[in-house]
């Protein structure tokens, strides 16, 4: 009994321990939890969050480009991005080799990416395909529901669109944003992307939208279940332009049949809208929209014909002939010499003690302005040349728009050169010769310009003095409607003596409708007036000297032309590089000018032209010849 | 046999606070399984079944005296051992483990019996050996524990298996055995630790332990249970996020969260109040068991009421604080909350039991 009594109690005492134990624990258990969820509450909350809280950036279109009559330029497409979002990566060489094998891509490239993101926020996505294809697309789309990629993200963006091959460099192309903009500008974030080149640059602030976001919970999987929120994206302003689709078309075509490199720029002389602009050869900007692969990027920048390079405001040529409007034009406003100033030809002049020839070999006999102008007699232009002097040619073609920067509204416009005595001795610390004015009379020797400048020499002929600004912004749409921009203001204006400058007219007239060299572009009806030129890429002396090499010798054609003769709507320049004869450019500007006037006048437009209707002249008179006198072969 | 007096010696109150913990449990269990977007789940029905079930088996272990069941502890014994060697090579395999007995609309979970049988049989065992047990007793006790371990370790099914541990200590504890013993097997325990994780444990089961140590090391492996659940509790905050609303266990983030991570749903819509309630009951339940041990009649009845509670009370502690992240993951669940209708089915009878012991303390 004793020993039961004892038993009980002692039964009774480890019971009461183990009481004391449990109710311990369980207060141990207690606090643990206080302290997760009170204490720790915050951060787990937050953790929570992240856990099915997913922020997704809505890119935000940007503005369509129209046409001065409403047709669309360039739009956006649907495209899908792959990113990886590091925040969720476990592994992140594992997910590069991983992703780099479900897309086909180069296990390399997609690190160097990488790399270059690497310092920035890890839950910031890092694009590694943008314009991804439907294949890739699902194959990214299969791993992640099997969580295997749980930290990539496919992503619809709009991406450019632009029409096939059509004004490359003045529509220019769309990238990611690089560091230095990013520094520049506040608006700018990393991955963001901007203009980089081309009215894309220019108006980059105007058709850059402002991105949405859009939160959403997901499970544990990543899929969507449901939005949160939702910011929508804002659109870029759209832009009308004052190109014309239809002349931009043919200005293409045109280049299309004749097979040349050059440039074109079309301009109403009235303001200086741009009706059409191109360079050739050009580049697909829809490649870069996409996300320029390296290889493609290297052989644009290696090409030998520089397709990146925007020949109409970037490259520098020899006017030739069609130069000597301008030393007409000073020679008649400074007085020296009146249109009715004959100049007798016999086929080569001598100053200062040397000869300098006339394209034609029998010589033009005595001319006068309008006929010189017309045979591009090289002769009266010497002579006019020599009397007028380099400073006061200089000074006209300066007020033509020749030698200097159009202002044309895109990025990295260069300045040709009209020599001057004042620019001899500033660069080269040299008197200028009286002898050296001579070539310059017909547009050879110092003086380059850009084909824009060209233009807007025309367009300055055609309005009578006033140096308009060639621009391309006609109206912006802000999501409130249209409004005009209006054109800038004129570069500079000349008074010019209408008397003086008709004779000009009357001349390059005649040089379409004539018996000038410019036939190739009369169009009945529409007095057409033009100039071509013929210049030489290299001298004689040097031609001969690389007569050996590969490279193209063949002289550049002009063609500048406005019209009609007096009450000009249209003017601008065809440049074809290595086009061989000036009349070969005529033959390119017939077409634009016609669909100008077809259109304008309600006619059907023209079909583009075959390579055969321009009949173009391929005859090279310089072809495997030994070399002749310094200049000539002008007209 | 049930004899009307008896009626009213019955732990109303700790009948109460056990079905109070069942329904959290179907709430929970409606909570995570019923899915607007999917086809309705009728899990939480099945677990309702399990209860009417249970509280089934309940009243029949309430019917028959104590001792009428120790009395035959013997044979339930190796029923059950039958069992579990019939599970062995006829069980079905679910998940890579071969742990049930298929039968019509219900899987059989042998080793959540084997719980109250093997306690059955330990108190009969101790219980009526008068005095400190001797080496043999504990050896054979041991024994008795060790052979129905092994058949579920064998399963593979460590966790239930482990649970079968406390019962052997607890009721050779509350017999007498001395401190000095029960210090010397946590010591052979501690100093065996090196040699099972070099031998008996498997791959898996070594990550959950490393990972236990350090979860950042495999954040989305085996980690990740670990951390999600934190980041579940955590969340909840003081009063939770509500019913149906947390994001953790809805949407997935908790693997089987109405099974082994229950605990971490109800601390996440209900919060640290949910907590309280649910730890108050699961405190008041035990210590409630306890009081019924303390009152019983005979040493028998003790030891019996002590031992099916030291199995619930070690999965309890172990489970709520797994769901905390506290603990390594082991598939333990919850007794009484968690969805399954073997454990709920032989909780309900084991608590059976303890309102038996507690009833019958008049009687002779």
């Amino acid at each position: 009994m004793v020993a039961q009594v004892e038993d009980r109690r002692r039964l009774t005492a480890r019971l009461s321990i183990l009481q004391y134990v449990i109710t311990v624990v369980f207060s141990i258990l207690a606090v643990s939890f206080w302290v997760l969820q009170v204490v720790q509450h915050a951060k787990f909350e937050e953790m929570a969050e992240n856990n099915h809280q997913r922020t997704l950036a809505l890119r935000a279109p940007r503005g369509l480009v129209l046409d001065r009559t409403g047709k669309i330029l360039v739009d956006n497409r649907g495209s899908y991005s792959i990113s990886i979002v590091r925040e969720r990566t476990k592994d992140l060489n594992r997910t590069i080799r991983l992703l780099s094998a479900v897309l086909g891509l180069d296990e390399a490239g997609v690190r160097s990416i990488v790399d270059r993101h690497r310092r920035e926020p890890t839950y910031r996505p890092i694009m590694v395909v943008q314009d991804a294809t439907l294949a890739q697309v699902a194959a990214v789309k299969a791993r992640r529901l099997d969580f295997e990629l749980p930290d990539i993200v496919v992503e619809q963006v709009p991406t450019r669109r632009y029409p096939e091959t059509m004004a490359a460099h003045l529509f220019g192309y769309v990238g990611e944003v690089n560091d230095a903009q990013v520094s520049e500008s506040d608006d700018l974030k990393s991955g963001d992307i901007v203009g980089q080149a081309g009215v894309e640059k220019v108006y980059n602030k105007l058709l850059m939208g402002a991105d949405g976001a859009k939160k959403v919970v997901v499970n544990s999987v990543g899929r969507e279940i449901r939005t949160l929120e939702e910011d929508e994206p804002t659109e870029g302003k759209r832009l009308q332009l004052t190109i014309d689709a239809d002349v931009q078309k043919a200005v293409e075509d045109g280049f299309k049949a004749a097979g040349f490199n050059g440039a074109s720029v079309v301009l109403d002389p009235g303001n200086g809208d741009v009706l059409a602009f191109t360079s050739v050869p050009a580049y697909d900007p829809n490649a870069f929209a996409a996300g320029i692969d390296r290889v493609t990027w290297a052989s644009l920048n290696s090409d030998e014909l520089k397709p990146l390079q925007d020949r109409a405001i970037q490259g520098r040529y020899s006017p030739g002939s069609t130069f000597k409007m301008a030393v007409a034009l000073a020679a008649l406003e400074e007085g020296i010499i009146t249109p009715d100033f004959h100049a007798h030809c016999v086929g080569a002049a001598t100053f200062y003690g040397r000869p300098f020839k006339c394209w034609k070999k029998g010589g033009h006999g005595s001319i006068d302005l309008r006929h010189a102008i017309e045979q591009s007699c090289d002769v009266y232009f010497y002579t006019v040349a020599n009397l007028v002097g380099i400073d006061k040619i200089n000074k006209w073609a300066t007020a033509l728009g020749l030698g200097v920067k159009s202002g044309i509204d895109l990025p990295n416009e260069v300045q040709g050169l009209v020599p001057s005595t004042e620019w001899k001795r500033e660069k080269m610390h040299e008197k200028w010769y009286a002898g050296e004015t001579i070539s310059v009379g017909i547009g050879q020797g110092q003086v380059s310009v850009t084909p824009v400048s060209m233009a807007v020499y025309m367009a300055t002929l055609a309005n009578g003095g006033t140096r308009v600004t060639p621009h391309l912004l006609k109206a912006v749409d802000d999501g409130q409607g249209w409004k005009s921009v209006p054109p800038p203001p004129p570069q500079s204006k000349v008074d010019i003596n209408p008397a003086k400058l008709q004779a000009i007219r009357d001349g390059l007239w005649s040089v379409v409708n004539g018996g000038g060299t410019g036939g190739r572009a009369r169009i009945v009806g529409k007095d057409i007036s033009g100039k071509t030129g013929t210049a030489q890429v290299i001298s004689n002396t040097g031609r001969v000297a690389a007569a050996r090499s590969n490279k193209d010798l063949r002289d550049n054609g002009w063609f500048v032309f406005f019209a009609p003769r007096d009450d000009p709507k249209i003017a601008g320049v065809v440049f074809l590089e290595h086009g061989i004869h000036g009349p070969n450019a005529a033959a390119v500007a017939h077409h634009i000018l016609d669909t100008f006037f077809a259109k304008q006048d309600g006619r059907p437009l023209p079909p583009p032209p075959t390579h055969e209707q321009l009949r173009l002249d391929y005859k090279d008179p310089y072809a495997r010849k030994p070399a002749a006198a310094e200049t000539g072969g002008q007209n | 046999m049930f004899e009307r007096r008896l009626y009213y010696h019955i732990d109303w109150a700790l009948v109460v606070a056990v079905l109070a913990l069942c329904a959290l449990g179907v709430a929970m269990i409606y909570s995570t399984t019923t899915d607007p977007t999917r086809a309705t789940s009728r899990l939480y029905i099945t677990q309702l079944y399990a209860i009417v079930l249970g509280v089934g088996a309940m009243v029949f272990m309430l019917t028959l005296d104590y001792r009428t069941f120790t009395d035959k502890s013997h044979l339930i014994y190796l029923a059950l051992l039958a069992l579990l060697v019939y599970v062995m090579f006829f069980g079905t395999v679910q998940m890579g483990a071969r742990r049930w007995i298929a039968l019509k609309g219900f899987n059989l979970q042998p080793s959540e019996f084997a719980k109250v049988g093997v306690a059955l049989v330990l108190a009969k065992y101790f219980g009526e050996n008068r005095g400190d047990p001797a080496w043999t007793d504990l050896a054979i006790g041991g024994l008795l524990t060790a052979i129905p371990f092994g058949l579920i370790a064998k399963e593979p099914d460590l966790g239930t298996a482990v649970t079968l541990l406390p019962v052997f200590l607890a009721i050779a504890y509350l017999a007498g055995m001395r401190m000095r013993i029960l210090g010397m097997l946590f010591l052979c325990l501690l100093l065996a630790a090196p040699v099972a994780w070099k031998f008996a444990l498997k791959d898996y089961q070594k990550s959950r332990i490393s990972t236990f140590l350090d979860p950042s090391q495999d954040a989305k492996g085996a980690g990740y249970q670990q951390i999600q659940a934190r980041i579940t509790v955590g969340s909840g905050g003081v009063s939770g996020k509500g019913f149906k609303q947390g994001t953790q266990g809805q949407l997935r983030f908790l693997p089987v969260a109405h099974n082994d991570f229950i605990f971490s749903v109800l601390a996440e819509e209900q919060g640290f109040a949910g907590v309280l309630v649910a730890l108050g009951l699961y405190l008041f339940v035990i210590l409630r068991a306890l009081e019924a041990a303390r009152l019983a009649k005979d040493r028998l009845g003790s030891h019996l009421v002590l031992g099916v509670l030291a199995s619930f009370t070690f999965q309890v502690v172990y489970n709520i604080t797994m769901s905390a992240g506290l603990a390594p993951v082991k598939g333990l669940t919850l007794p009484l909350m968690s969805y399954g209708g073997s454990s709920m089915i032989a909780t309900l009878a084991s608590f059976g039991l303890v309102l038996n012991v507690r009833m019958r303390r008049f009687t002779n």
